[in-house]
Protein backbone atom coordinates (compact mmCIF):
# COMPACT_ATOMS: atom_id res chain seq x y z
CA UNK A 1 0.00 0.00 0.00
CA UNK A 2 1.81 3.02 -1.15
CA UNK A 3 0.99 6.49 -0.41
CA UNK A 4 0.51 8.43 -4.01
CA UNK A 5 2.84 11.66 -4.88
CA UNK A 6 1.93 14.69 -3.39
CA UNK A 7 -0.98 13.43 -1.42
CA UNK A 8 0.85 14.15 2.25
CA UNK A 9 0.93 17.71 3.66
CA UNK A 10 4.32 18.74 3.30
CA UNK A 11 5.42 19.17 6.87
CA UNK A 12 4.35 15.13 7.02
CA UNK A 13 6.42 14.35 3.98
CA UNK A 14 9.46 15.80 5.25
CA UNK A 15 8.74 14.52 9.16
CA UNK A 16 8.73 10.91 7.54
CA UNK A 17 11.37 11.18 5.51
CA UNK A 18 13.85 12.59 8.83
CA UNK A 19 12.57 9.91 10.60
CA UNK A 20 13.11 7.26 8.14
CA UNK A 21 17.40 8.67 7.68
CA UNK A 22 18.64 7.42 10.81
CA UNK A 23 17.49 3.89 9.90
CA UNK A 24 18.52 4.20 6.21
CA UNK A 25 21.87 5.86 7.64
CA UNK A 26 22.40 2.80 9.78
CA UNK A 27 21.33 0.25 7.63
CA UNK A 28 24.19 1.73 5.05
CA UNK A 29 26.61 1.52 7.82
CA UNK A 30 26.01 -2.43 8.62
CA UNK A 31 25.81 -2.56 4.47
CA UNK A 32 29.63 -1.39 4.63
CA UNK A 33 30.52 -3.16 7.37
CA UNK A 34 29.55 -6.57 5.67
CA UNK A 35 31.11 -5.62 2.90
CA UNK A 36 34.22 -4.76 3.79
CA UNK A 37 34.03 -8.63 5.71
CA UNK A 38 33.13 -10.30 2.80
CA UNK A 39 33.34 -8.51 -0.68
CA UNK A 40 30.60 -11.10 -2.40
CA UNK A 41 27.45 -8.87 -0.18
CA UNK A 42 28.08 -5.66 -2.43
CA UNK A 43 26.53 -8.22 -5.34
CA UNK A 44 24.43 -9.44 -3.11
CA UNK A 45 22.38 -6.84 -2.49
CA UNK A 46 21.87 -5.46 -5.32
CA UNK A 47 20.80 -8.90 -6.77
CA UNK A 48 18.67 -9.12 -3.87
CA UNK A 49 16.90 -5.75 -4.55
CA UNK A 50 15.84 -6.59 -8.19
CA UNK A 51 14.19 -9.61 -6.61
CA UNK A 52 12.16 -7.60 -4.13
CA UNK A 53 11.01 -5.02 -6.87
CA UNK A 54 9.97 -8.11 -9.62
CA UNK A 55 8.44 -9.98 -6.53
CA UNK A 56 6.47 -6.76 -6.03
CA UNK A 57 4.96 -7.52 -9.29
CA UNK A 58 3.24 -11.13 -8.80
CA UNK A 59 -0.30 -11.24 -8.33
CA UNK A 60 -1.79 -12.70 -5.36
CA UNK A 61 -4.97 -14.77 -5.52
CA UNK A 62 -7.22 -12.87 -2.73
CA UNK A 63 -10.26 -14.05 -1.48
CA UNK A 64 -12.21 -11.17 -1.90
CA UNK A 65 -11.66 -11.53 -5.75
CA UNK A 66 -9.26 -8.21 -5.19
CA UNK A 67 -5.95 -9.15 -6.56
CA UNK A 68 -2.78 -7.51 -5.03
CA UNK A 69 1.19 -7.80 -4.75
CA UNK A 70 2.84 -9.35 -1.83
CA UNK A 71 5.07 -6.72 -0.06
CA UNK A 72 8.21 -9.01 0.09
CA UNK A 73 8.96 -7.12 3.87
CA UNK A 74 8.43 -10.57 5.82
CA UNK A 75 10.57 -12.68 3.29
CA UNK A 76 13.16 -9.74 2.83
CA UNK A 77 13.96 -9.54 6.53
CA UNK A 78 13.89 -13.26 7.44
CA UNK A 79 16.37 -14.04 4.69
CA UNK A 80 18.70 -10.62 4.74
CA UNK A 81 18.25 -9.08 8.32
CA UNK A 82 15.97 -6.20 9.24
CA UNK A 83 18.63 -3.61 9.17
CA UNK A 84 19.75 -4.31 5.38
CA UNK A 85 16.34 -3.63 4.28
CA UNK A 86 15.69 0.05 4.66
CA UNK A 87 18.56 0.79 2.15
CA UNK A 88 17.16 -1.77 -0.28
CA UNK A 89 13.53 -0.70 0.98
CA UNK A 90 14.36 2.96 -0.23
CA UNK A 91 16.18 1.47 -3.73
CA UNK A 92 13.38 -0.62 -4.36
CA UNK A 93 10.53 2.29 -3.59
CA UNK A 94 12.42 4.91 -5.62
CA UNK A 95 12.40 2.43 -8.74
CA UNK A 96 8.74 1.61 -7.99
CA UNK A 97 8.08 5.51 -7.82
CA UNK A 98 10.35 6.00 -10.85
CA UNK A 99 9.68 3.32 -13.16
CA UNK A 100 5.92 2.34 -12.50
CA UNK A 101 4.53 5.69 -11.13
CA UNK A 102 3.88 4.11 -7.95
CA UNK A 103 4.13 5.90 -4.80
CA UNK A 104 6.11 8.96 -4.86
CA UNK A 105 9.09 11.31 -4.51
CA UNK A 106 7.88 13.24 -1.83
CA UNK A 107 5.75 10.53 0.18
CA UNK A 108 9.82 8.39 0.11
CA UNK A 109 10.11 9.05 3.48
CA UNK A 110 6.25 8.05 4.58
CA UNK A 111 6.42 4.90 2.10
CA UNK A 112 9.95 3.86 3.66
CA UNK A 113 8.99 4.43 7.15
CA UNK A 114 5.96 2.04 7.10
CA UNK A 115 7.28 -0.81 4.58
CA UNK A 116 11.14 -0.78 5.00
CA UNK A 117 11.00 -0.27 8.48
CA UNK A 118 7.77 -0.83 10.75
CA UNK A 119 7.41 -4.38 8.06
CA UNK A 120 10.79 -5.79 8.53
CA UNK A 121 11.24 -5.01 12.18
CA UNK A 122 8.26 -6.49 13.11
CA UNK A 123 8.76 -9.83 10.89
CA UNK A 124 11.95 -10.12 12.49
CA UNK A 125 11.31 -9.64 16.38
CA UNK A 126 8.22 -11.79 15.92
CA UNK A 127 9.82 -14.60 14.12
CA UNK A 128 12.20 -14.53 17.07
CA UNK A 129 9.67 -14.77 19.87
CA UNK A 130 7.57 -17.30 17.64
CA UNK A 131 10.81 -19.69 17.88
CA UNK A 132 11.56 -18.36 21.66
CA UNK A 133 7.51 -19.96 22.15
CA UNK A 134 8.87 -23.26 20.48
CA UNK A 135 6.10 -22.67 17.35
CA UNK A 136 6.75 -25.29 14.80
CA UNK A 137 8.68 -22.91 11.75
CA UNK A 138 6.47 -22.70 9.56
CA UNK A 139 3.72 -21.36 11.69
CA UNK A 140 6.69 -18.85 12.84
CA UNK A 141 7.03 -17.95 9.10
CA UNK A 142 3.34 -17.40 8.97
CA UNK A 143 2.84 -14.83 12.17
CA UNK A 144 6.04 -12.94 10.98
CA UNK A 145 5.29 -12.55 7.58
CA UNK A 146 1.00 -11.61 8.02
CA UNK A 147 1.55 -9.54 10.56
CA UNK A 148 4.15 -7.67 9.45
CA UNK A 149 1.96 -6.94 5.79
CA UNK A 150 -0.53 -6.03 8.33
CA UNK A 151 1.49 -3.48 10.37
CA UNK A 152 3.10 -2.03 7.21
CA UNK A 153 -0.70 -0.97 6.02
CA UNK A 154 -1.52 -0.27 9.94
CA UNK A 155 1.38 2.26 9.39
CA UNK A 156 0.06 3.62 6.33
CA UNK A 157 -3.47 4.15 7.76
CA UNK A 158 -2.19 5.29 10.69
CA UNK A 159 0.03 8.13 8.70
CA UNK A 160 -3.11 8.97 7.15
CA UNK A 161 -5.03 9.83 9.79
CA UNK A 162 -2.58 11.86 11.36
CA UNK A 163 -2.32 14.07 8.12
CA UNK A 164 -5.66 14.06 7.53
CA UNK A 165 -7.67 13.76 10.90
CA UNK A 166 -11.89 13.52 10.55
CA UNK A 167 -12.98 16.73 11.39
CA UNK A 168 -15.64 15.75 13.73
CA UNK A 169 -13.80 13.05 15.39
CA UNK A 170 -9.97 13.23 14.95
CA UNK A 171 -7.31 11.19 14.13
CA UNK A 172 -9.10 7.72 15.91
CA UNK A 173 -12.42 8.12 13.67
CA UNK A 174 -9.79 9.20 10.45
CA UNK A 175 -8.04 6.22 11.33
CA UNK A 176 -10.78 4.09 11.90
CA UNK A 177 -11.94 5.26 8.34
CA UNK A 178 -8.99 4.60 6.34
CA UNK A 179 -8.27 1.11 7.77
CA UNK A 180 -11.44 -0.13 7.35
CA UNK A 181 -11.50 1.13 3.71
CA UNK A 182 -7.97 -0.69 3.33
CA UNK A 183 -8.86 -3.39 5.25
CA UNK A 184 -11.27 -5.27 2.39
CA UNK A 185 -7.95 -6.27 0.76
CA UNK A 186 -5.16 -5.85 2.86
CA UNK A 187 -6.65 -8.54 5.86
CA UNK A 188 -7.41 -11.30 2.94
CA UNK A 189 -3.66 -9.83 1.45
CA UNK A 190 -1.94 -10.64 4.56
CA UNK A 191 -3.40 -14.19 5.08
CA UNK A 192 -1.99 -14.81 1.18
CA UNK A 193 1.19 -13.72 2.01
CA UNK A 194 1.70 -15.26 5.17
CA UNK A 195 0.99 -18.54 3.18
CA UNK A 196 3.12 -17.86 -0.16
CA UNK A 197 6.02 -16.99 2.35
CA UNK A 198 5.79 -20.34 4.12
CA UNK A 199 5.41 -22.20 0.92
CA UNK A 200 8.49 -20.31 -0.38
CA UNK A 201 10.62 -21.76 2.94
CA UNK A 202 8.85 -25.30 2.77
CA UNK A 203 10.08 -25.18 -1.01
CA UNK A 204 13.51 -24.19 -0.33
CA UNK A 205 13.67 -26.08 2.60
CA UNK A 206 12.73 -28.90 0.35
CA UNK A 207 14.77 -28.07 -2.39
CA UNK A 208 18.09 -25.86 -1.09
CA UNK A 209 19.11 -26.74 2.30
CA UNK A 210 22.43 -25.54 1.93
CA UNK A 211 21.36 -22.18 0.93
CA UNK A 212 19.06 -21.52 3.98
CA UNK A 213 21.14 -22.83 6.01
CA UNK A 214 24.42 -20.43 4.70
CA UNK A 215 21.41 -17.72 6.00
CA UNK A 216 21.12 -19.02 9.13
CA UNK A 217 17.34 -18.56 8.65
CA UNK A 218 16.96 -22.31 10.54
CA UNK A 219 19.06 -24.76 12.19
CA UNK A 220 20.10 -28.18 10.59
CA UNK A 221 18.01 -30.53 12.26
CA UNK A 222 14.86 -28.97 11.08
CA UNK A 223 15.32 -29.07 7.32
CA UNK A 224 14.58 -32.81 8.19
CA UNK A 225 10.83 -31.96 8.12
CA UNK B 1 7.57 -1.39 -19.06
CA UNK B 2 5.86 1.53 -20.61
CA UNK B 3 7.68 4.26 -18.40
CA UNK B 4 10.96 2.90 -20.02
CA UNK B 5 9.73 3.01 -23.23
CA UNK B 6 8.70 6.88 -23.08
CA UNK B 7 11.53 7.98 -21.35
CA UNK B 8 14.04 6.34 -24.04
CA UNK B 9 12.19 7.28 -27.33
CA UNK B 10 10.93 11.34 -25.85
CA UNK B 11 12.11 14.24 -28.23
CA UNK B 12 13.46 15.49 -24.83
CA UNK B 13 15.86 12.33 -24.33
CA UNK B 14 19.32 14.50 -25.10
CA UNK B 15 18.16 17.01 -22.83
CA UNK B 16 20.23 17.69 -19.61
CA UNK B 17 19.12 15.12 -16.84
CA UNK B 18 19.56 18.06 -14.79
CA UNK B 19 17.81 20.36 -16.28
CA UNK B 20 14.48 18.26 -16.58
CA UNK B 21 14.77 17.28 -13.22
CA UNK B 22 14.96 20.92 -11.88
CA UNK B 23 11.80 21.43 -13.78
CA UNK B 24 9.94 18.41 -12.31
CA UNK B 25 11.38 20.03 -9.21
CA UNK B 26 9.38 23.70 -9.81
CA UNK B 27 6.48 21.47 -10.84
CA UNK B 28 6.13 20.18 -7.25
CA UNK B 29 7.24 23.36 -5.59
CA UNK B 30 4.28 25.09 -7.45
CA UNK B 31 1.89 22.20 -6.66
CA UNK B 32 2.40 22.47 -2.83
CA UNK B 33 3.01 26.22 -3.64
CA UNK B 34 -0.75 26.93 -5.15
CA UNK B 35 -3.34 28.21 -2.94
CA UNK B 36 -6.69 26.93 -4.37
CA UNK B 37 -7.33 23.72 -6.20
CA UNK B 38 -7.98 26.04 -9.27
CA UNK B 39 -4.36 27.21 -9.47
CA UNK B 40 -2.84 23.73 -8.51
CA UNK B 41 -5.07 22.39 -11.63
CA UNK B 42 -3.71 24.93 -13.57
CA UNK B 43 -0.40 23.65 -13.22
CA UNK B 44 -1.54 20.58 -13.77
CA UNK B 45 -2.24 20.85 -16.94
CA UNK B 46 0.79 23.25 -17.66
CA UNK B 47 2.74 20.12 -16.79
CA UNK B 48 1.01 17.65 -18.87
CA UNK B 49 0.93 19.77 -21.95
CA UNK B 50 4.90 20.25 -21.88
CA UNK B 51 4.81 16.96 -21.27
CA UNK B 52 2.72 15.92 -24.11
CA UNK B 53 3.70 18.60 -26.44
CA UNK B 54 6.98 19.86 -25.73
CA UNK B 55 8.28 16.10 -25.03
CA UNK B 56 5.71 14.51 -27.50
CA UNK B 57 5.02 11.60 -25.14
CA UNK B 58 1.69 9.97 -26.60
CA UNK B 59 -1.60 11.14 -24.67
CA UNK B 60 -3.44 7.33 -24.44
CA UNK B 61 0.06 5.97 -23.07
CA UNK B 62 0.39 8.91 -20.55
CA UNK B 63 -2.78 8.34 -19.43
CA UNK B 64 -2.24 4.41 -18.63
CA UNK B 65 1.01 5.02 -16.90
CA UNK B 66 -1.31 7.35 -14.70
CA UNK B 67 -4.08 5.04 -14.32
CA UNK B 68 -2.82 3.25 -10.82
CA UNK B 69 -2.22 6.24 -8.87
CA UNK B 70 -5.67 7.50 -9.78
CA UNK B 71 -6.92 4.82 -8.24
CA UNK B 72 -5.37 5.26 -5.44
CA UNK B 73 -6.34 8.81 -4.80
CA UNK B 74 -10.37 8.02 -5.35
CA UNK B 75 -9.85 5.52 -2.58
CA UNK B 76 -8.40 7.66 -0.43
CA UNK B 77 -10.38 10.77 -1.16
CA UNK B 78 -13.60 8.76 -0.44
CA UNK B 79 -12.23 8.68 3.28
CA UNK B 80 -11.51 12.06 3.27
CA UNK B 81 -14.80 13.10 1.80
CA UNK B 82 -17.49 10.97 4.48
CA UNK B 83 -17.02 11.94 8.12
CA UNK B 84 -18.00 9.37 10.31
CA UNK B 85 -20.30 10.18 13.09
CA UNK B 86 -22.57 8.71 15.87
CA UNK B 87 -26.22 9.49 15.79
CA UNK B 88 -27.10 11.77 18.78
CA UNK B 89 -30.35 10.32 19.50
CA UNK B 90 -29.89 6.57 18.51
CA UNK B 91 -26.18 6.06 19.10
CA UNK B 92 -26.22 4.74 16.07
CA UNK B 93 -23.03 5.30 13.61
CA UNK B 94 -23.41 7.35 10.63
CA UNK B 95 -21.54 8.02 7.44
CA UNK B 96 -22.09 11.78 6.50
CA UNK B 97 -20.90 14.25 3.61
CA UNK B 98 -19.17 17.25 5.30
CA UNK B 99 -18.39 20.12 3.45
CA UNK B 100 -14.92 20.93 5.05
CA UNK B 101 -14.29 17.26 4.02
CA UNK B 102 -14.92 17.96 0.16
CA UNK B 103 -12.87 21.57 0.23
CA UNK B 104 -10.46 18.75 2.15
CA UNK B 105 -10.53 16.21 -0.69
CA UNK B 106 -10.06 19.38 -3.87
CA UNK B 107 -7.09 20.55 -1.91
CA UNK B 108 -5.46 17.54 -1.79
CA UNK B 109 -6.57 15.91 -4.77
CA UNK B 110 -5.33 19.03 -6.98
CA UNK B 111 -1.79 19.27 -5.00
CA UNK B 112 -1.51 15.40 -5.73
CA UNK B 113 -2.05 15.82 -9.25
CA UNK B 114 -0.10 18.48 -9.66
CA UNK B 115 2.91 16.62 -7.55
CA UNK B 116 1.64 13.40 -9.91
CA UNK B 117 2.86 15.41 -13.21
CA UNK B 118 5.87 16.62 -12.12
CA UNK B 119 7.15 13.12 -11.12
CA UNK B 120 5.63 12.19 -14.57
CA UNK B 121 7.00 14.61 -16.53
CA UNK B 122 10.56 13.61 -14.50
CA UNK B 123 10.33 9.66 -15.49
CA UNK B 124 9.20 10.00 -19.17
CA UNK B 125 11.30 12.10 -20.40
CA UNK B 126 14.06 11.28 -18.57
CA UNK B 127 15.67 7.44 -18.48
CA UNK B 128 16.67 5.65 -14.86
CA UNK B 129 20.54 5.64 -16.03
CA UNK B 130 20.73 9.05 -16.36
CA UNK B 131 18.61 9.45 -13.29
CA UNK B 132 21.61 7.28 -11.53
CA UNK B 133 24.34 9.34 -12.87
CA UNK B 134 22.23 12.96 -11.53
CA UNK B 135 21.80 11.13 -8.14
CA UNK B 136 25.71 10.53 -8.27
CA UNK B 137 26.81 13.98 -9.04
CA UNK B 138 24.09 15.06 -5.66
CA UNK B 139 26.90 12.84 -3.61
CA UNK B 140 24.74 10.17 -2.71
CA UNK B 141 26.14 7.85 -0.77
CA UNK B 142 28.43 5.33 -3.12
CA UNK B 143 26.69 1.89 -1.38
CA UNK B 144 23.27 3.25 -2.61
CA UNK B 145 23.98 4.02 -5.80
CA UNK B 146 25.93 0.41 -6.54
CA UNK B 147 22.98 -1.20 -5.48
CA UNK B 148 20.84 0.97 -7.93
CA UNK B 149 22.84 0.14 -10.31
CA UNK B 150 23.01 -3.26 -10.27
CA UNK B 151 19.32 -3.72 -9.18
CA UNK B 152 18.53 -1.84 -12.27
CA UNK B 153 20.57 -4.59 -14.78
CA UNK B 154 18.94 -7.39 -12.56
CA UNK B 155 15.62 -6.10 -12.85
CA UNK B 156 15.42 -7.35 -16.29
CA UNK B 157 17.13 -10.80 -15.98
CA UNK B 158 14.70 -11.57 -13.20
CA UNK B 159 11.48 -10.38 -14.95
CA UNK B 160 12.72 -12.24 -17.53
CA UNK B 161 13.33 -15.35 -15.66
CA UNK B 162 10.02 -14.88 -14.04
CA UNK B 163 8.05 -14.35 -17.30
CA UNK B 164 9.92 -18.04 -18.44
CA UNK B 165 8.64 -19.62 -14.87
CA UNK B 166 5.13 -18.43 -15.10
CA UNK B 167 4.90 -19.55 -18.55
CA UNK B 168 5.87 -22.91 -18.15
CA UNK B 169 3.92 -23.25 -14.87
CA UNK B 170 0.85 -21.88 -16.57
CA UNK B 171 1.19 -24.27 -19.62
CA UNK B 172 1.11 -26.85 -16.62
CA UNK B 173 -2.46 -25.83 -15.36
CA UNK B 174 -0.05 -24.49 -12.62
CA UNK B 175 -2.79 -21.31 -12.29
CA UNK B 176 -6.20 -23.56 -12.56
CA UNK B 177 -7.33 -22.59 -9.00
CA UNK B 178 -6.50 -20.47 -6.41
CA UNK B 179 -5.12 -23.22 -4.33
CA UNK B 180 -2.51 -24.43 -7.13
CA UNK B 181 -1.76 -20.93 -7.81
CA UNK B 182 -0.34 -20.18 -4.13
CA UNK B 183 1.97 -23.83 -4.53
CA UNK B 184 2.84 -22.42 -8.04
CA UNK B 185 3.75 -18.59 -6.91
CA UNK B 186 5.67 -20.28 -3.68
CA UNK B 187 7.69 -22.64 -5.84
CA UNK B 188 8.70 -19.49 -8.47
CA UNK B 189 9.78 -17.38 -5.73
CA UNK B 190 11.69 -20.15 -3.78
CA UNK B 191 13.23 -20.89 -7.28
CA UNK B 192 14.05 -17.19 -7.73
CA UNK B 193 15.23 -16.84 -3.47
CA UNK B 194 17.81 -19.34 -4.66
CA UNK B 195 18.65 -17.21 -8.04
CA UNK B 196 19.54 -14.45 -6.23
CA UNK B 197 22.51 -16.38 -4.52
CA UNK B 198 23.87 -17.66 -7.07
CA UNK B 199 23.61 -14.76 -9.96
CA UNK B 200 25.28 -12.60 -6.91
CA UNK B 201 28.03 -15.25 -6.93
CA UNK B 202 28.27 -15.53 -10.50
CA UNK B 203 28.81 -11.71 -10.65
CA UNK B 204 31.54 -11.21 -7.79
CA UNK B 205 33.42 -14.55 -10.00
CA UNK B 206 32.96 -12.05 -13.20
CA UNK B 207 34.04 -8.89 -11.51
CA UNK B 208 37.26 -10.61 -9.44
CA UNK B 209 37.97 -12.18 -13.21
CA UNK B 210 38.03 -8.72 -14.56
CA UNK B 211 40.72 -7.51 -11.46
CA UNK B 212 37.69 -5.57 -9.61
CA UNK B 213 39.01 -3.77 -6.64
CA UNK B 214 35.77 -3.46 -5.33
CA UNK B 215 33.84 -0.14 -6.13
CA UNK B 216 32.38 -0.38 -9.45
CA UNK B 217 33.11 2.52 -11.56
CA UNK B 218 30.72 4.15 -14.47
CA UNK B 219 31.17 6.41 -17.48
CA UNK B 220 29.06 9.28 -17.16
CA UNK B 221 27.02 10.37 -19.90
CA UNK B 222 27.83 14.03 -21.41
CA UNK B 223 24.81 16.40 -22.50
CA UNK B 224 25.66 19.13 -24.60
CA UNK B 225 24.09 22.37 -23.86
CA UNK B 226 23.47 21.21 -20.23
CA UNK B 227 23.93 24.82 -19.10
CA UNK B 228 21.49 26.41 -21.60
CA UNK B 229 18.82 23.62 -20.32
CA UNK B 230 19.64 24.24 -17.07
CA UNK B 231 18.88 28.04 -17.89
CA UNK B 232 15.65 27.69 -19.63
CA UNK B 233 14.68 24.88 -17.06
CA UNK B 234 15.42 27.45 -14.36
CA UNK B 235 13.55 30.21 -15.68
CA UNK B 236 10.08 28.28 -16.80
CA UNK B 237 10.25 26.46 -13.81
CA UNK B 238 10.60 30.44 -11.68
CA UNK B 239 7.74 31.22 -13.96
CA UNK B 240 5.34 28.25 -13.11
CA UNK B 241 5.95 28.64 -9.21
CA UNK B 242 5.34 32.72 -9.86
CA UNK B 243 2.03 31.84 -11.21
CA UNK B 244 0.98 29.39 -8.91
CA UNK B 245 1.96 31.91 -6.30
CA UNK B 246 0.51 35.16 -7.46
CA UNK B 247 -2.38 33.61 -9.00
CA UNK B 248 -3.66 32.12 -5.36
Amino acid sequence: MHIMEGFLPIEHAVGWAVASMPFVAYGIGSIKKQIDANPEQRMLLGVAAAFTFVLSALKLPSVTGSCSHPTGTGLGALLFGPAAMAPIGLVVLLFQALLLAHGGLTTLGANLFSMAIVGPFAAAALFRLARRLTLSFAVSVFIAASVADLLTYVTTSAQLAWAFPDPTGGFVTSFAKFAGIFAITQIPLAISEGLLTVVIFNALARFNPQELKDMNVVRPPELRA
Amino acid sequence: MLIEQCAYANRWRRVSPAAKALFALCGLVASFAAGTPLVALAVVCLLTAVTWIGAGVPVGRYLRVAAPAFFFLATSCLSLAFSLGSDAQSGALSLHLTPTGLQNVADVSARSLGALASLLFLVLTTPLIDLIALLRRLKTPEVLLEIMVLCYRMLFVFSEAMHDTVRAQSARLGYATPRLSLRSLGGLAANLTVQVWQRAHDLHIAAQARNSDGPLRFLEPTFANAGLDSALAAASGGLLIALAVVLS
